[in-house]
């Protein structure tokens, strides 16, 4: 048996109180290209870190041809041989591309030699970074790892960002790289590739390998997706199931908030779809969709290149958020510290949007306030040992106090894009029976979630979102597997 | 019900590479402001020189000798401001060696005032070495690290000399500001001084570095920069800038003058002309010429309005409206690119 190009033996990374590897063991044989998965938050990015010397491992080992070794720098990952494509490029935007080049210690000459082999040496090098195109500054990357002629080229997520023609030319090179007898560790969400140019793929899951075996073979696809989501989510309580059987749908009321043909981006098809008051429609996706510009679009943070969005039948175009929330359309972001006042208390945080409504000018009526705040607190369950300021909350109860803003100020359409992310399975449910509550009150809610289990435990509708177009509209009901095929932009047969 | 993936369709679109841009785009888009502040200083210079009869060797030194320190000033901030701080200490820097130079260089021969000189250049240099390491080390944010040197820097000055005093060789005056109608000198260093030092520095490694750093602290990490050391390399060269201020104050006006608020002054029209100069101060981008120029431009502002028979009192406020205005109008035309 040859020895691995590379070795990781029970690597272990937390960060404060959170767990980001529990143990990974993942192995790596010289001419293989290996593949590896997993959901959002499973561990890849920081695993990836850790083998390119940008984070430390708290505990376990990574060995090199069979040599333990210890990365404090990229630098030195590069000089062991391991060379990293970024989820993000690594470029500096304020300098041309031959100076980030140079920087690096790279002769801006072999990398033109690397682009001229993929056929891109029309690509200017003097050019200020900020004015090429994400794909090619992906490429451009690329370039630059395989200057360094690594022995194990670590692509994290390089297609995600990538028309199909550019990634042909990568996957070109994994196979050079194969024939050289040198490795490729691939991350990608999209299972296709990973079925055709990979030998192996390792699956993390919460922060372990879950899985490895060889993803080509018969039924390899759905394994993956097995071994991603984990046992099915035994012993949860289906919040929607109930609900729904509850609630009669009057199908004749009109939409509350109908999106036509919106682009996120000048060169898509357009987004469409209709939410109704008392429904909660769930947006499934793979990361990278449109799905951040899409909500951010909604809320009237940024313009939309196109198409028409209407808030109870009349057309809106916010150009402020406060547009968009004086409709009653209200957004809880992904980044909730983004939303919230991190330095300041639950009440603050609760009462600013109310200002809009409590008082123009002048002071502020305490009392009022004070009724309006404890009663979106208690609705919420909010945990207030900590309620001098808002950053010292759990991730949960900061998710609660995002909601509950609104809940205060009052609103009609709810965005919440991925509201339970990072949050512990407990608060999860009580975040789930507050939106079916929610919606039950007669707001419309579009939820967009990284975790498709939530689809069929809160939604009522589950639209999927691929390259900044609706490809699919399915009930909630649909395996998660058919969601997860229809958001890898394949067709869901038999629905 | 079951799900039949297809494999993905092969590749048929060609993605367009970019359209390389020409040598006029590039050149507009990166030196345009530059260009801007110097035609501003240009139609300010030409308005200056209608409003005095005689416009000639005399004016012109004077605003030159009298601006280099303002000048110099505006350039320690730049590299400073480039590399993703800001130096709140520069002014009393400036104050500082302006005051141990007076100190030392009194009735002395040329010889010693030159290493003098030389002496104080390099304090200046350490000193703010120290004050970025002390910023990059404990992780305190550069404008508290700054501010509270400033602080530091001005006390000291009033040990090294506890009122106005000190003096300096005249030879020494002479050769860094020039005599009354001698322009050459002053023009010469601070031509020299930005061909010597700068360009090479813009063209090296440590330089672009610097760049990086400002721009972008993660991503010029993840190239394998040392980002600590590029940070105080900036305060250091920085240092030098705001030492030669120093020196160049003590030629100019003959003596040493302790005044803190001298610095304070200093250090907010530093950072005025960074601005003014086309320098974001989010760091990352810039030139040295933008604030060096525009650092004539403020100067020009008070002189222009006294020409005016205005009261002197409103050229601050014109000052002040200038910056807005043309840091609006800058704006405002870069709006169109970022929308790309």
């Amino acid at each position: 048996m040859t020895q691995p190009l590379l070795q990781t033996t029970a690597v272990a990374k937390t960060f404060g109180p959170v767990v980001a590897l529990r143990a990974v063991d993942l192995s790596v044989a010289p001419g293989e290209v290996h593949a590896l998965l997993g959901a959002n938050g499973a561990g890849k990015s920081t695993l990836v870190k850790i083998l390119t010397g940008v984070l430390r491992n708290d505990s376990g080992t990574v060995a090199v041809n069979g040599e333990p070794v210890v990365l404090h720098s990229p630098t030195e990952a590069r000089a062991r041989g391991l060379a990293p494509v970024y989820q993000d490029p690594a470029l500096i935007r304020d300098l041309t591309v031959a100076q980030n080049l140079r920087l690096t210690g790279v002769d801006p000459g072999d990398v033109h030699r690397e682009l001229a082999a993929m056929d891109l040496d029309g690509l200017d090098l003097d050019e200020q970074v900020r004015d090429v195109p994400l794909p090619f500054l992906r490429m451009l990357d690329l370039a630059r790892a395989l200057v360094f002629d690594p022995q194990l080229l670590i692509l994290d997520e390089i297609t995600a960002a990538l028309p199909p023609d550019l990634s042909e030319r990568v996957f070109a090179i994994m196979t050079r790289w194969k024939q050289r007898d040198r490795s490729v560790l691939f991350i990608s969400h999209r299972l296709a590739e990973v079925r055709e140019h990979c030998d192996m793929c390792t699956v993390l899951r919460d922060g372990r390998n879950v899985a490895s075996f060889h993803p080509g073979q018969e039924g390899g696809e759905s394994q993956i997706v097995a071994a991603m989501l984990g046992e099915a989510s035994a012993g949860v309580r289906d919040v929607a199931r109930e609900r729904r059987a509850a609630r009669e749908r009057d199908e004749e009321e009109a939409p509350r908030l109908v999106v036509r043909d919106l682009l996120i981006n000048r060169q898509d098809a357009g987004v469409s779809f209709e939410v109704r008051a008392g429904e909660v429609l769930g947006l499934a996706a793979l990361e990278g969709q449109g799905q951040d510009r899409l909500f951010e679009i909604l809320s009237g943070n940024v313009r939309a290149a196109g198409g028409e969005i209407l808030v109870d039948g009349q057309p809106v175009a916010a150009r402020h958020p406060y547009d968009a929330i004086r409709r009653g359309v209200v957004l809880v972001p992904s980044n909730r510290l983004m939303a919230l006042l991190p330095q300041r208390p639950i009440r603050e945080n609760i009462a600013v949007p109310l200002f809009n409504r409590l008082r123009r000018w002048g002071p502020i009526n305490a009392g009022r306030e004070r009724r309006q705040v404890a009663e979106a607190v208690t609705r919420l369950s909010i945990d207030t040992r900590a309620a001098a300021q808002a950053r010292r909350l759990s991730g949960g109860n900061q998710q609660k106090l995002t909601i509950g803003r609104w809940l205060a100020a009052g609103f009609r359409t709810l965005l919440l894009f991925d509201p339970t992310r990072g949050i512990d399975v407990g608060t999860k449910h009580q975040i789930y029976d507050l939106i079916r509550e929610l919606a039950d009150g007669g707001a419309a809610i579009v939820m967009f979630t990284s975790e498709l289990r939530e689809i069929g435990l809160v939604c009522d509708r589950a639209a999927v979102l691929h390259n900044g177009a609706i490809v699919a509209e399915l009930p909630p009901t649909a395996s998660e597997t058919d969601l997860l095929t229809a958001a890898h932009g394949l067709e869901v047969t038999a629905v | 019900m079951t799900a039949t993936p297809t494999p993905a369709p092969k590749a048929e679109v060609v993605t367009p590479l970019p359209r390389p841009s020409s040598r006029l785009e590039r050149f507009v888009r990166r030196q345009g402001w530059v260009v801007g502040v110097a035609l501003l200083l240009g139609v300010l210079v030409l308005w200056r020189s209608s409003q005095i009869p005689a416009f000639g060797a005399f004016e012109v030194r004077g605003i030159v000798a009298g601006t280099m320190t303002l000048a110099l000033l505006a350039m320690a901030q730049t590299v400073i401001v480039i590399s993703g701080g800001i130096d709140l200490s520069v002014g009393a820097m400036m104050v500082l060696t302006n005051c141990i130079a007076a100190r030392l260089m009194l009735e002395q021969d040329l010889g010693p005032v030159v290493l003098v000189a030389v002496l104080v250049v390099v304090v200046a240099m350490l000193l703010s070495g120290l004050i970025g390491t002390v910023a990059v080390v404990s992780g305190v944010p550069d404008i508290v690290v700054t501010l509270a040197a400033s602080f530091i820097l001005a006390g000291l000055a009033l040990i090294v000399l506890d009122g106005p005093g000190g003096g300096t060789h005249p030879r020494f005056q002479e050769l860094l500001v020039g005599g009354f109608d001698e322009p050459l000198p002053a023009t010469l260093w601070l031509a020299g001084i930005f061909l010597v030092v700068w360009v090479p520095f813009k063209r090296s490694r440590l330089g672009i570095a610097t760049y990086a750093v400002g721009s972008d602290r993660a991503a010029a990490f993840l190239s394998g920069l040392n980002v600590g050391r590029t940070r105080i390399a900036a305060y250091v060269l920085g240092g030098f800038f705001s030492g030669l201020a120093g020196l160049v104050t003590t030629a100019f006006t003959g003596s040493g003058e302790p005044r803190a608020s001298i610095g304070a002054t200093a250090t907010l029209t530093s950072v005025a002309a960074v601005v003014l100069g086309g320098v974001a101060l989010l760091g990352g981008s810039g030139t040295l010429l933008g604030p060096m120029l525009a650092a004539f431009c403020l100067a020009l502002i008070p002189a222009l309005m006294l020409g005016l028979g205005w009261d002197p009192n409103y050229a601050e406020v014109a000052r002040g409206v200038i910056i807005i205005v043309v840091v609006m109008i800058g704006g405002l035309l870069q709006i169109p690119r970022r929308a790309r």
